[in-house]
């Protein structure tokens, strides 16, 4: 499970993050929402490590994950970001096996069992007929399973989503976050336990539909967290995006429905 | 196209061997085989002496040279992931260009430091600006690349017009100066050789280790670091190594130009963007070049020797569109 | 595929085989008696010969019109690309030199007892040729007129032509003498500018002081206004050209096309004395910058120029 604990962030002199603290455990996914700028991706890069905190903890089981050296903390929680700008010329498969670096000499050299965890990551995204293809022919939907793949090749009980969603179309995004779920609820590959998801969504449909649990951001501070009912809300939402939404129950599914309101 | 180092191997096999057997004065390939096994050439003259102490040890430095600039360059590419990167970039060039006019505007003593003076300070200069630049760059604890390129290019403006200046200045060097930086090997012997190696040896070993570290990088500074890879460490070792080579592959041949940008270029075309393969394939292939290049050099308008640099340039380019025209891949980058 | 790679790498090799000249054939002249010569040249080496030098090459073309001066023209098998004076020179094996870069093939097939280096020639070159087994003499470069002649008696020894290398710096030495009888006592000083290189006429090159070019306009009894500036090789501005106004201008750069009309029609080139009267003449540069005996030459050309009324 991932503890975020009273994290503050600073760019310079611009307060991005302000004391958040977050719980997300094993086996159910935490999405992160709010507008644009309120430190969703942020916090995500905080807890990564590629950002320096000024204030605050992240721990997993009683690691502190700052304190470790990247390819420690690589081995605890895997990111996948945004499929923008990727190295075109690499094969799908050379990206995915990336995914094993944590666990590789600084050769590079690739076991029998490297090879085996990507090939069944590969298989979990439902990707591996593509395993030959250069990414830069592939469709964004596809870079970004590519992207999954290569997160859980990694290996790690923890796996981190910043805004996959956004460049995807419908039929991907809805097959995306099918996936994330499943990761989440059911063994991963690895089969050491459940995997604890923390994704940074902008759809807020689909976080209603997708996550166990709801984290809602602005200006970098959680202003509420709990079940979807519970945070998605139309004065929460309302107050949150500066415009007036209403929440209706979703007609077949069993999660509330977020509508931008008529005026 | 299959067994890719076999072929480089062999072309750079055969590069190598027009290096020793052509050049302004023909020996005939026969007494060429002798001289190499160690026989008496049939032909009176100066053929043993001028395999033996010319073009042998020319072959070595200039095959030594290619190497370090094709490596060097596939490592800058990886490392700015910039295709438009070359092992001149950080001010390399330029301020082994200073080092350079700088001693040669003073008169050393006949002896062996003395005569070592400017390739001394040629290496020297290149090593400094480097670091130079990296002081210039460094923001806390990280070395952003675009930092990086822009002190490179602010240095290398300013070395390049303080040498110029220094070369305009000065009384009867402006030709010396201006033949060293075009690229020749004025040296001969295997003094050069013996005297870059180790250098070269620590460069060319570093980069060649360094393929995995590389192909992280190709995805950001972010998601190198997320991936578990010590992203400012991983490219200090690298500019390092590659810095390394390039100022021991300038020392003594001037700068020499396109290289280090265009054979990266031509072996990821040919066999993609893994830069555990594009590493010792561009340090094979570099070598190949250049040794094709100075073979040219020697013989295209005998007797008169081309400076390398002008050779590389003028053949370099139109050869590399010529390239790029006939490579129907779009995403090899 | 393969087989075009290896097609076009066949015909590249035939090319480049077909681009080599031909063997270099030497058969040496006659030995004379050996009488040992050891030197020291001007970088401080101990050169040693066992008898005067039969096959020399020059790597400057000073050098080579000093070989010829003293006698020594038939004895010179290879001189740099540049050696152009006299026209006997023409004919002999050209060795390279541009941009710095001499053939060492070339210079190592000739087989020479010996290779004669001059003041433009860098150190490692020496180096490199001494590496191959040859037998380099530095000669420096001369600042005086003294020195230039020290540098052919240098060369005399060096090739068995002693006496004559002797016989030319007297007589050299008379010709200065007589150009300085002349001038004695001077009534006047004109003011010249030299002019060595115009390719960027706001900012052109003119001797600085330390040049034989300024030495030679002052011994004939001018006053070179590129004496005030600093370095050898200087620009002067044109305000300042202006301003000291020379009465005389000699346009070194006449080789290169520069001819009295262009000058004259620059801009501000019409205020100078020298254009008024008609004082603008071509000059051949090689006659003050090459440091051997046509340095005296140049001598006498300036002193024509500058001084008509004593030299008919």
């Amino acid at each position: 499970m991932l503890r975020i604990e009273n994290l503050s962030v600073s760019y310079g002199t611009h307060r991005v993050l302000h004391d958040v603290s977050l719980d997300v455990q094993s086996g159910e996914v935490v999405a992160l929402i709010g507008p644009n700028g309120a430190g969703k991706s942020s916090l995500v890069r905080a807890v990564s490590g590629v950002i320096p905190v000024e204030e605050g903890r992240v721990h997993t089981n009683g690691t502190d994950l700052l304190a470790l050296p990247s390819m420690q903390r690589a081995r605890h929680l895997a990111v996948v970001p945004q499929a923008v700008s990727m190295p075109p010329a690499f094969t799908v498969w050379e990206t995915v096996l990336l995914g094993r670096t944590p666990y590789l000499n600084f050769l590079g050299q690739v076991s029998p069992a490297d090879e085996e965890i990507a090939r069944r990551a590969l298989v979990r995204v439902d990707a591996l007929d593509l395993a030959e293809r250069r990414v830069g022919e592939l469709s964004g939907g596809e870079q970004q399973r590519v992207l999954l793949a290569r997160a859980l090749a990694q290996s790690t009980p923890i796996l981190l989503l910043d805004e996959p969603t956004s460049n995807l179309d419908l039929h991907y995004q809805v097959s995306f976050m099918e996936t994330v779920r499943t990761l989440a609820h059911t063994d991963p590959l690895t089969g050491t336990g459940n995997l604890a998801v923390l994704v940074a969504l902008h759809d807020l449909n689909l976080a209603a539909r997708y996550a166990d649990r709801v984290a809602l951001m602005v200006a970098g501070e959680i202003k509420a967290a709990g079940t979807p009912r519970q945070v998605l809300t139309s004065e929460l939402i309302s107050a949150a995006y500066h415009l007036p939404v209403q929440v209706v129950p979703h007609p077949f599914a069993d999660a509330p429905l977020v509508l931008p309101a008529d005026k | 196209m299959r067994h890719p180092f076999i072929l480089t191997v062999l072309a750079l096999l055969l590069a190598a061997i027009l290096s020793i057997a052509i050049g302004s004065v023909f020996i005939p390939p026969a007494d060429v085989w002798r001289v190499l096994t160690g026989q008496p050439p049939q032909m009176v003259g100066q053929a043993a002496v001028i395999i033996l102490t010319l073009r042998l040890p020319r072959t070595a430095l200039i095959l030594l040279t290619g190497a370090a600039l094709g490596a060097s360059g596939a490592a800058y590419q990886g490392v700015f992931r910039n295709p438009l990167a070359d092992p001149y970039l950080i001010g390399a060039a330029s301020g082994a260009g200073l080092g350079a006019v700088l001693a040669m505007s003073v008169n050393w003593p006949y002896t062996t430091v003395g005569l070592l003076a400017v390739p001394a300070a040629a290496f020297v200069g290149a090593l400094a600006a480097v670091f130079l630049v990296y002081l210039l760059a460094r923001v806390g604890k990280t070395v952003p690349t675009t930092n990086l390129i822009l002190a490179g290019v602010a240095l290398s403006a300013f070395a390049t017009a303080l040498t110029s200046f220094l070369m305009l200045r000065s009384t009867g060097e402006l030709r010396r100066a201006i033949a060293w930086l075009l690229g020749g090997s004025v040296f001969s012997g295997w003094g050069p050789v013996l005297v870059i190696l180790p250098f070269l040896l620590l460069g060319l070993g570093g980069l060649l280790l360094s393929g995995h570290s590389l192909n992280v990088l190709q995805f950001g500074d972010d998601q190198a670091r997320q991936m578990g890879l010590p992203v400012a460490r991983a490219r200090t070792l690298i500019l390092l190594a590659a810095s390394l080579a390039t100022a021991a592959a300038v020392a003594f041949s001037g700068i020499i130009g396109f290289i280090g940008l265009i054979i990266p270029h031509l072996m990821r075309l040919w066999l993609g963007a893994d830069y555990r393969r594009l590493l010792p394939l561009a340090m094979i292939g570099g070598a190949a070049a250049l040794l094709l290049a100075d073979v040219l050099a020697r013989v295209v308008m005998a007797p008169q020797e081309l400076p390398v640099g002008i050779v590389t340039a003028l053949a370099g380019a139109p050869f590399f569109v010529w390239v790029l025209r006939r490579a129907k891949n779009q995403g090899y980058w | 595929m393969y087989r075009k790679f290896f097609f076009a790498f066949a015909v590249f090799t035939l090319i480049l085989t077909a681009c080599t000249p031909g063997k270099i054939d030497l058969t040496p002249t006659e030995q004379p008696a050996p009488t040992p010569i050891t030197l020291t040249d001007g970088l401080g080496r101990t050169v040693s010969l066992p008898t005067a030098a039969q096959h020399v090459v020059s790597l400057a073309p000073s050098n080579t019109e000093i070989l010829f001066a003293i006698g020594a023209g038939t004895q010179v098998i290879g001189r740099d690309m540049f050696s152009d004076y006299p026209a006997e020179a023409a004919s002999i094996q050209d060795i390279g030199g541009s941009m710095g870069e001499y053939n060492l093939e070339a210079i190592l097939s000739l087989q020479p007892d010996l290779v004669l280096a001059g003041g433009i020639n860098p150190p490692e070159l020496v180096a490199s040729l001494e590496g191959l087994g040859q037998t380099v003499y530095f000669l420096p470069n001369p600042t005086t007129l003294e020195e230039m002649y020290a540098n052919l008696e240098t060369v005399g020894t060096l090739t068995g032509h002693g006496s004559k290398a002797a016989a030319l710096v007297e007589s050299l030495q008379a010709r200065v003498a007589a150009v300085d009888a002349v001038m004695m006592p001077l009534n006047y000083r004109p003011t010249v500018y030299y002019e060595i290189d115009a390719t960027n006429p706001s900012s052109p090159y003119t001797y600085g002081p330390g040049t034989f070019g300024d030495l030679l306009i002052q011994r004939a009894g001018g006053f070179n206004v590129g004496s005030k500036l600093e370095g050898q090789w200087t620009t002067i501005s044109l305000e300042q050209l202006v301003t000291d106004n020379p009465s005389i201008v000699l346009l070194g750069d006449a080789a290169w096309g520069e001819t009295p009309e262009k000058f004259a029609a620059r801009p501000g080139m019409d205020a100078l004395d020298a254009v008024k009267n008609n004082h603008v003449f071509p000059f051949d540069d090689n006659l003050v910058s090459r440091p051997g005996p046509r340095l005296v030459d140049g001598l006498e050309a300036l002193a024509k120029l500058l001084h008509p009324d004593l030299f008919k």
